[in-house]
């Protein structure tokens, strides 16, 4: 407490004392998290609940016991295994084409340069206010006349394909920071645009992959409408597929051992984020500063 | 522009995401353009109805107009818990001396979970039997009239569908309104307070007009993103009970890959996209024209 008053001088603080309003202010914040957050603590709480237990209990007291059973039970009846797997299979194949082929796009757009640059640049941005929902109908029917209806890539090509205007447009903005005689430099020295994509332009852009990659992987694993539109074979259901399976397959629903299936599937996305949060939290601050 | 770049090269960076975009997201626009001036259930030959689909929209279709009715509903409700919570958060977020990370982290949180899993949760919260957290919160509080099933109730079913999307996003935008807040310079804001401005002219007279750019940005994207909004009102009652929660998307889905009327599928998904751009020219013809006077 000494080492305290030290460091804040005791006039300032009489000055400004801890008015009403900051009170109240930082317990509105506290309630609003709380909104936040109790939901998903009460859906790791029911989780471990006993089935009688959330049936007849109170909601918001703590488990009376905790078991393990309705885990055991989520991967007996389900396929959560097989979900998961796929699911890393989409999130990787459509991260992949995500930031290859948005760091291409804007290396042509805003590096290189050519004549009509600035019409493709906008024909990439309209994407990002196209819902997706005009792409269902024509790429199902698509699909079914080229046999891509029900393979992983039916998903992957549209998750990355609008995706792909952010991304354009993160890496774009990124590019314009690179100072120009960089580029001049290593073109004197002979490097040519191949050279300079993959020497200095890629090394740089370590940072904004990562927050594109982050950012876009939480809409692609959790992604619903493309696996449930274009997917019918159970062993290419994606977490999202498996999970809304659960509750047909159980027959009279078992939530507990529904929720024990639900914490399984958000908690790979849930630890990278909240051991990556720094990154994710300043790759959407700095997006949204630069826009 | 670079001096040693060829043709070649810029078609070799270029072509890729040009053909896999046009594949994807240009070509399906045309497509569906087309088809909505056809009758096709998908297997006879697609027939040629001229403007009918359109017709038949516009004037002919009861649940069309409740579907866009709802859609705006959904977006008004989504809109107040996402950027009114977001704005609120994000300013409140300066009375706190430490911690901030840490708050913004739980608040995002949400962001990070499936629509499945939001849809399992929300059906448990809003749910009567066993009693769910929602009724048994309003029969602790002692408003145990106001229980009821809120997602068989046709007068509640809307704002019930409608408080997930917003639940879910919030922490996105106030996270993009923080990071603006942050970069307001506080001479401005420390005069002000000098002169006796109460905390609410600081925050109406300088604050929210300085991050005027960014929350016009964060408007659109929430505005876009809420119009598209389907997962969970397809999933907690697909559009149900009746269609008192059906949604524009919701409804082109079931016609599409339910009456498997691809035509006049076709023509409401045109019109999604239409009513998107509208929303977008209109937030920046409001926006501009209060700029003017």
């Amino acid at each position: 407490m000494t080492a305290l008053s030290a460091a804040h001088p005791v006039v300032q603080r009489r000055r400004r004392p801890v008015s009403p309003f900051i009170v109240l202010s930082r317990a509105l914040i506290g309630l609003i998290v709380a909104v936040q957050v109790y939901p998903l603590l009460w859906l790791f709480l029911t989780s471990v609940r006993t089935e009688q237990d959330y049936t007849e209990g109170n909601p918001f007291a703590l488990p009376a016991s905790v078991t393990l059973g309705n885990y055991v039970r989520a991967f007996r009846v389900g396929n959560l295994g097989r979900n998961i797997v796929n699911s890393l299979i989409v999130t990787f194949g459509a991260n992949l084409l995500i930031v290859a082929l948005g760091m291409m796009a804007a290396y042509a757009i805003t590096v290189l340069g050519f004549r009509f640059s600035g019409a493709v640049r906008a024909v990439f941005l309209l994407g990002i206010v196209v819902p997706v929902q005009i792409a269902l109908v024509p790429l199902f029917i698509d699909y079914s006349r080229v046999g891509l209806l029900d393979t992983y890539g039916s998903m992957i090509l549209p998750l990355a394909a609008f995706a792909l205007p952010m991304s354009v447009y993160l890496f774009g903005s990124f590019f314009g920071y690179v100072p120009r005689e960089a580029y001049e430099a290593a073109s004197l020295d002979g490097a040519g645009p191949y050279r300079i994509f993959f020497g200095i332009t890629l090394p740089l852009s370590i940072n904004t992959i990562v927050t594109v990659v982050l950012v876009n992987s939480i809409f692609i694993w959790n992604d619903f409408i493309f696996a449930n539109t274009f997917v019918l074979s159970d062993g290419l259901k994606t977490i999202p597929l498996g999970l809304q399976n659960y509750i047909g397959a159980m027959g009279k629903v078992d939530w507990t051992a529904t929720f024990a299936a639900v914490c399984v599937t958000i908690t790979p996305l849930l630890l990278v984020f909240l051991v990556l949060n720094r990154a994710v939290i300043q790759g959407i601050e700095s997006g949204a500063s630069k826009g | 522009m670079l001096p040693s770049r060829s043709r070649l090269s810029v078609l070799v960076f270029l072509l890729p995401p040009l053909l896999i975009y046009g594949i994807a997201v240009l070509l399906p626009i045309l497509q569906s353009l087309f088809l909505s001036f056809f009758s096709w259930d998908g297997t006879t030959s697609p027939t040629f109805v001229g403007t009918a689909n359109y017709v038949r929209l516009l004037v002919g279709d009861d649940i069309f107009w409740q579907a866009f009715t709802n859609t705006l509903i959904y977006v008004a409700i989504s809109l107040v818990i996402q950027i009114g919570g977001a704005l609120l958060v994000a300013n409140l977020l300066f009375t706190l001396t430490r911690g901030h990370a840490v708050v913004k982290t739980l608040y995002l949180l949400p962001a990070v979970i499936s629509t499945v899993a939001i849809a399992f949760l929300f059906q448990r919260i809003y749910s009567v039997q066993p009693e769910g957290l929602l009724n048994q919160l309003l029969h602790g509080v002692g408003l145990g009239q106001l229980q009821q099933p809120w997602l068989s109730n046709v007068r509640t079913v809307l704002a019930a569908v409608s408080i997930p999307e917003g639940w879910r996003f919030t922490g996105l935008y106030m996270l993009i309104l923080h990071a603006a807040l942050l970069a307001v310079p506080t001479e401005l804001e420390e005069a002000a307070r000098l002169d006796g401005a109460s905390r609410w002219r600081v925050f109406t007279a300088i604050r929210f007009p300085y991050i005027r750019p960014v929350w016009i940005t964060t408007l659109i994207m929430a505005v876009t993103y809420d119009l598209r909004g389907f997962d969970i009102p397809y999933l907690l009652t697909n559009g149900g009970p009746g269609q008192s929660s059906e949604l524009l998307t919701t409804y082109m889905y079931k016609t599409a890959f339910t009456s498997t009327d691809y035509g006049y599928a076709s023509s409401i998904s045109v019109f999604i996209v239409v009513e998107c751009l509208v929303a977008v020219a209109l937030i920046f013809l409001l926006l501009r024209r209060r700029d003017q006077s």
